[in-house]
This record gives C-alpha cells, sequence and structure tokens, in this order.
C-alpha cells in the first residue's frame, strides 16, 4: 500500500488536528497492543509510568508508546491567569479519563523562551533556573533554558523555532493522542496551533518486518526496502536500551546538581526539553554504509556484531570517554554516534543525587523520546512556507530529549559533531561521512523547551 | 527476508509468461545473443579468452550493444577483468545504468578503494541472500563500491570466474523494480565463449 501525501491529508480539518493519514496505517500493521500496568501521576511531567522492558539479543530493551504528536503552539491570550485555570482543567480531565502510561495516554507540556520572554519577564527572572556549570564555563549566569543553536553539522538553513509552547502526547492508542489533541486545541481561544508532528516507534524483534520498515515501504521512501526487519527506527538500529537512556529522575533539574532552582525552588521536578526534526537520508546510508560501516558509524568503529544484529549493549561498562574517542580517531580517522556523543551524556564518576540515589559512572543522563515520522517536515504548519512543508513523505526523526539543562544537551549535540567536553575539536568538516550519522542526517527544525513538574504545568508562573 | 523467500519472489516476478521456473531454465538455454549485440560480446570473450555473459534482455530504453547508443564505456584490466556500462540518461526524468563485470579465473570478491577513505574494502557488500535465475544461483549485495555505488548488483560464480550485474536504483524505477529487472536480466543471460 502507498499513500502520498495528499492522499494522507485529505479530510485533514484547516487547524490540522485530525489528520492523521498516513500513520493511521501504524493500527493496521500492528496487533493490539498489550494492556500496560496502571500507571501513577508522577511529580514529572516528562517521566511516562508503565513503560514495558523487553530482550532483544541479551540486551533489555524499553518499549516505548507506539503513537507519538508533538503540538506547538503560541499563547493567544492576555489573560494568563484565566487560561492557566483552563488549561489545567482540560489536562486533569485527561487524567481522570487515560491512566498515564503507553496504554492510557501521556501527556507532557513544554513551555518555550518566547513564552517566558513576552508574558512572564519579571518572573522568569526570578525563577527560570540557572544552569551552575555553564554558567561557570561561560562566565557570566546562564539559564538552564536557552535559545537554541546551529550546531557545526546542521544545514545552514535550519530554522529555529519560537513556539510558546509544545505538548508532547504518547500512547499505544491513537485514538487518546487524538482525543487529547481535541480537547486541548479544537476551538482553544487561549493556545493557536502552530504545527503538528506526528510519528511512531516499536518492533517486536520476532515476526516479520518491523513497523518502521513497513510504514517506509508504505510511504514509498528511498531505501524503505534495505530497512532491516527488526528495525525499530529507519536508520536500523535500536535506540531504546535500557541502559542507554537516563533513569527516571536523572534528568530533573534538581538531580545532578547543575541547576540553581532559584529562591523558591519553583521548577523542582522539572526538566529541559530539546524538540527537533531531523531528515534521514535512508538510501544513502543502506547503499553506501555496508553493515560493518553502518557498526562503525552508529556506534563505534572497529566494534564486533554480528550481521544482521539490531540491538547493541550500551551499558555503563561499555560507555566511552572523550580520550577514548580521540584515541579512536586518531587510529581509524573517524568517530562513532555513541561513542561520541557518550564522551558527555554519560557520568564521568559515580554521582550522588540529591535525593541519595547513587548513579554510577557510565550512567546516561539524557531521557529520549524521539520517534520515526514521514512529517516533510511536520504533519500540518500554520506556516507551510517557512517551515517549507513538502508533499512527499519522508523519513526523519522528531527528536525529542530531556536533558537537565539547554548546556548540556548542547554539550552531547557539539561531542556528536566532534567537539569533545575538553574543547578538542576533531577536525571534521560539515556532515563528515566519518563524523557518525551526520552524513545522512539533516536537521530541519530546532527549539528548546523547560517542562516544568506536573504542579506548575499550565502556564507556569502566570499566578505570581 | 530469507532467501527461500527472494528465490519465491524471483519465481514469481520472473515467470514472465512462462509456466514454472523448468521452462524459464530451458528457455534461457535457447535463447543466444542478439545478433546485433553478439559481435561485441563475442570480441570481449576472445580479448580477455574467457566466457563473458550477454544480456538477451535489457531495462527499457537500454540495448547491450557494447560501443551503441547506450554504451559507458568497455574496460578491461591487465588481469583481463572487464567491465562494460551501458546507461540512459535525462536530465529531470533519471537515468537507467546496468553494469556487467567479470573476473577470469578468480572467485574472491574484489577489493576497491573506499571513495571517502582510499581505504580498501570489498567492492561488493551487504550481502542480501541468494537467489537463481536459470543456471546460475547470485548472491545479492546492496551496498557496492565504484562504478557499482548506488547499485543493487548480483554476483556469481562459474568455473572458476566471478561475474556480476548490476543496475543504479534510481528515477524512473524504484527498488522493486530494480530487483525485477536484474532477475529478468540474470535469468536472460547468455554465455559467450572465447574462440580460440
Amino acid at each position: 500500500m502507498r499513500l502520498t501525501r495528499r492522499q494522507a491529508l485529505v479530510g485533514a480539518a484547516t487547524s490540522g488536528l485530525g489528520a492523521v493519514g498516513l500513520y493511521e496505517l501504524v493500527d493496521r500493521l500492528t496487533s493490539s497492543p498489550a494492556t500496560r500496568s496502571q500507571g501513577r501521576l508522577l511529580p514529572e511531567q516528562h517521566l511516562l509510568d508503565g513503560l514495558a522492558v523487553m530482550r532483544d539479543n541479551g540486551v533489555a530493551v524499553v518499549v516505548p508508546p507506539l503513537h507519538h504528536a508533538v503540538i506547538t503552539a503560541q499563547v493567544v491570550t492576555g489573560n494568563l491567569r484565566g487560561a492557566r485555570l483552563e488549561l489545567e482543567e482540560t489536562l486533569v480531565d485527561l487524567e481522570r479519563r487515560y491512566a498515564p502510561t503507553p496504554a492510557g495516554l501521556g501527556v507532557t507540556v513544554a513551555w518555550g523562551l518566547p513564552y517566558f520572554r513576552r508574558h512572564v519577564p519579571k518572573q522568569a527572572h526570578l525563577h527560570l533556573p540557572v544552569d551552575l556549570r555553564a554558567s561557570r564555563t561561560e562566565s557570566r549566569t546562564t539559564s538552564a533554558l536557552a535559545d537554541a543553536m546551529r550546531f557545526p553539522s546542521d544545514p545552514v538553513d535550519t530554522i529555529l523555532e519560537a513556539n510558546d509552547v509544545a505538548v508532547l502526547l504518547r500512547s499505544d492508542v491513537r485514538a487518546h493522542i487524538e482525543d487529547g489533541e481535541r480537547r486541548l486545541f479544537r476551538g482553544s481561544s487561549i493556545l493557536h496551533v502552530t504545527s503538528i508532528r506526528r510519528g511512531f516507534v516499536g518492533s517486536d524483534f520476532r515476526s516479520g518486518p518491523s513497523l518502521a520498515k513497513r510504514m517506509a515501504q508504505a510511504a514509498g521512501v528511498d531505501g524503505a526496502e534495505l530497512i532491516p526487519d527488526d528495525a525499530q527506527l529507519f536508520l536500523g538500529f535500536t535506540s531504546t536500551q535500557q541502559a542507554a537512556l537516563g533513569p527516571r529522575r536523572i534528568a530533573n533539574f534538581e538531580t545532578l546538581g547543575y541547576v540553581d532552582l532559584g529562591p523558591r525552588g519553583y521548577f523542582l521536578n522539572g526538566t529541559h526539553m530539546h524538540l527537533s526534526h531531523v531528515f534521514e537520508d535512508l538510501a544513502s546510508w543502506y547503499q553506501t554504509f555496508d553493515f560493518q560501516e553502518r557498526v562503525d558509524t552508529a556506534f563505534k568503529p572497529g566494534l564486533e556484531v554480528k550481521p544482521g544484529v539490531v540491538t547493541v549493549s550500551e551499558g555503563p561498562a561499555e560507555a566511552a570517554s572523550a580520550a577514548a574517542v580521540r584515541r579512536g580517531f586518531n587510529r581509524d580517522g573517524r568517530i562513532g554516534h555513541s561513542t561520541s556523543i557518550q564522551s558527555t551524556s554519560r557520568l564521568e564518576r559515580d554521582v550522588v543525587a540529591d535525593d541519595g540515589t547513587v548513579y554510577k559512572r557510565g550512567t546516561a543522563v539524557p531521557q529520549r523520546a524521539d520517534f520515526n515520522t514521514l512529517d516533510n517536515p511536520f504533519a500540518w504548519s500554520t506556516s507551510p512556507e517557512r517551515d517549507r512543508m513538502q508533499d512527499p513523505p519522508a523519513a526523519g526523526l522528531h527528536f525529542v530529549v530531556f536533558n537537565p539543562t539547554s548546556d548540556d544537551f548542547r554539550r552531547n549535540r557539539l561531542a556528536m559533531d566532534g567537539v569533545l567536553p575538553d574543547g578538542t575539536r576533531l577536525p571534521f568538516g560539515a556532515r563528515d561521512r566519518n563524523q557518525g550519522f551526520n552524513a545522512v542526517l539533516s536537521t530541519s527544525h530546532r527549539q528548546n523547551f523547560l517542562v516544568p513538574p506536573r504542579r506548575h504545568r499550565s502556564f507556569p508562573l502566570a499566578e505570581l | 527476508m530469507t532467501p527461500v523467500v527472494l528465490l519465491l519472489l524471483f519465481v514469481l516476478v520472473t515467470g514472465c509468461g512462462s509456466t514454472n521456473a523448468g521452462n524459464a531454465a530451458a528457455e534461457a538455454a535457447a535463447r543466444s545473443c542478439p545478433a546485433a549485440w553478439r559481435g561485441g560480446w563475442q570480441a570481449l570473450a576472445n580479448r580477455i579468452q574467457a566466457p563473458v555473459y550477454c544480456p538477451t534482455w535489457m531495462p527499457d530504453p537500454l540495448d547491450a550493444r557494447i560501443g551503441g547508443k547506450y554504451a559507458n564505456g568497455e574496460s578491461v584490466s591487465r588481469d583481463r577483468s572487464y567491465l562494460v556500462s551501458f546507461i540512459w540518461r535525462e536530465p529531470g526524468s533519471g537515468e537507467v545504468h546496468v553494469n556487467l563485470r567479470g573476473y577470469p579465473g578468480r572467485t574472491r570478491i574484489p577489493t576497491c578503494s573506499d571513495l571517502d577513505t582510499d581505504k580498501p574494502v570489498p567492492c561488493f557488500s551487504d550481502p542480501k541472500g541468494s537467489l537463481r535465475g536459470g543456471d546460475i544461483v547470485a548472491r545479492v549485495y546492496t551496498a557496492n563500491q565504484g562504478a557499482d555505488q548506488w547499485h543493487v548488483l548480483y554476483a556469481w560464480r562459474r568455473s572458476g570466474s566471478l561475474y556480476a550485474i548490476s543496475e543504479h536504483v534510481s528515477p524512473p524505477y524504484t527498488y522493486a523494480r530494480v530487483v525485477r529487472n536484474l532477475n529478468r536480466m540474470l535469468t536472460n543471460l547468455v554465455l559467450v565463449p572465447a574462440n580460440s
């Protein structure tokens, strides 16, 4: 089955809400999701309870929710206190309807700098968390929420967005996401939708071609036929190894001591979210990189992986240091995606967190929530020209990641480009083939957001 | 996809009016190199003093006439290995590009220089199973080097020599269509021995 983007959007409302088209196929290509355990409403919005863990190739793999959507919006009211009550009422209503698990609906409301600057500038000046580590490095007070930047491997025209708010919706049941979208945004007089981004992720690693492969084939994306049958993501390798995802509270502002939470600790239990859209050149990936080169590129040059394996162990003991990445570069002239990022994304030493939890050396800090997409680059945009909306589906990734600060994400992303935490800049050209995945990735949009704790998720600081 | 599934698909897509694979093989055996193309292929076989495979079917719009309107070069190395290439290209429409190779007296996959790093790498890589066309059992490779980069390539061994055909995955043809083209080419290859 092959659908064009135009077919996929038939019936779309002018707001874009309800235009799920192509992604309806996800339900047709997967069996009914297993019922997952009931979940708790945690103080953190970004944590989703009830995630299952399965094993592939002897590696524990977190099973993410099947369907994802991110809706960005602008605040279109001056009555923030009223808007706060209205949004909170809707969110509480959704919580009553759906458990905060993949079987129900995960809702994460994240706020961008434009919101804080335009609507609550005084309160933000006082209460936005300060990144102590970045402030030391830059010798000036640096907010934990900073404007997004273009990285060395980004195209010169990567759009740095300025949305007020982004809402991440996650569920195994597409109807729950659609219901969430409708209740939050349809007819809203407080939030005006600016973009809708959709996608999916999942593989049972067992029965025939995976969802990623079948969706890419259905969309007629170049290179789709060469996606491995077990692939969770379009680029083939599993991404949600349990050991490669930050454990529960590690990305909270307060956990690792990276942040000064300010006089009232307003954003305690909050975190930072980076959102970007990345095009993936699957034909190049599968036709000009052979399996070993894909392993070298995705993980580490020379890593021995049995042909056909998609899930590779990335435990704390296997985490690479900056010195190891540099040595590898000097030997092979290339760096792997995972290992280069691990030089900044994994703990360099054991850390005792604010609550007494000991996080061991090599533990991952970022909590990724990225998902496959066939959006080009979005499912819908209020500014199709600015966002360079295209008709045919395109393989890509909506990259969602929770880090303790904007600077923490920046460090990880720079390491991916060969800029190591000690300042060493490995000599790569832009999107060099030897520089991890960069030769086959192209980032179209970026923005940073702050994810308040659940208690302050609706129009944060507006009540002060 | 398992080799068995590939083989089944192959039989399905290459039926082309044949009632079964046995008949297809018989038809292939009965075929000969088209008269208009035979001269070039015979000359090549004579030049390298080894058999070469003449295609009797080519993807539209190509023909396989060496030196003809779609010829994109014929090269023979000192070790007698050869590359014969055919191409149709139209700006805005795409290209159809087919390579035929032979390595007389050797069966190992040759080594190429990586285009970016110059490091030695196998010229044909990422095997995706085997399939049969006529009396040839070919292995499918999807990540290839040099003139076969971006091509799907089928390679097989015969009497101590390695042979290969490949086609560029490029509009107007999709990956699936290129695979169908290669299957049909493979089934319709004819061996042209060297004249002593």
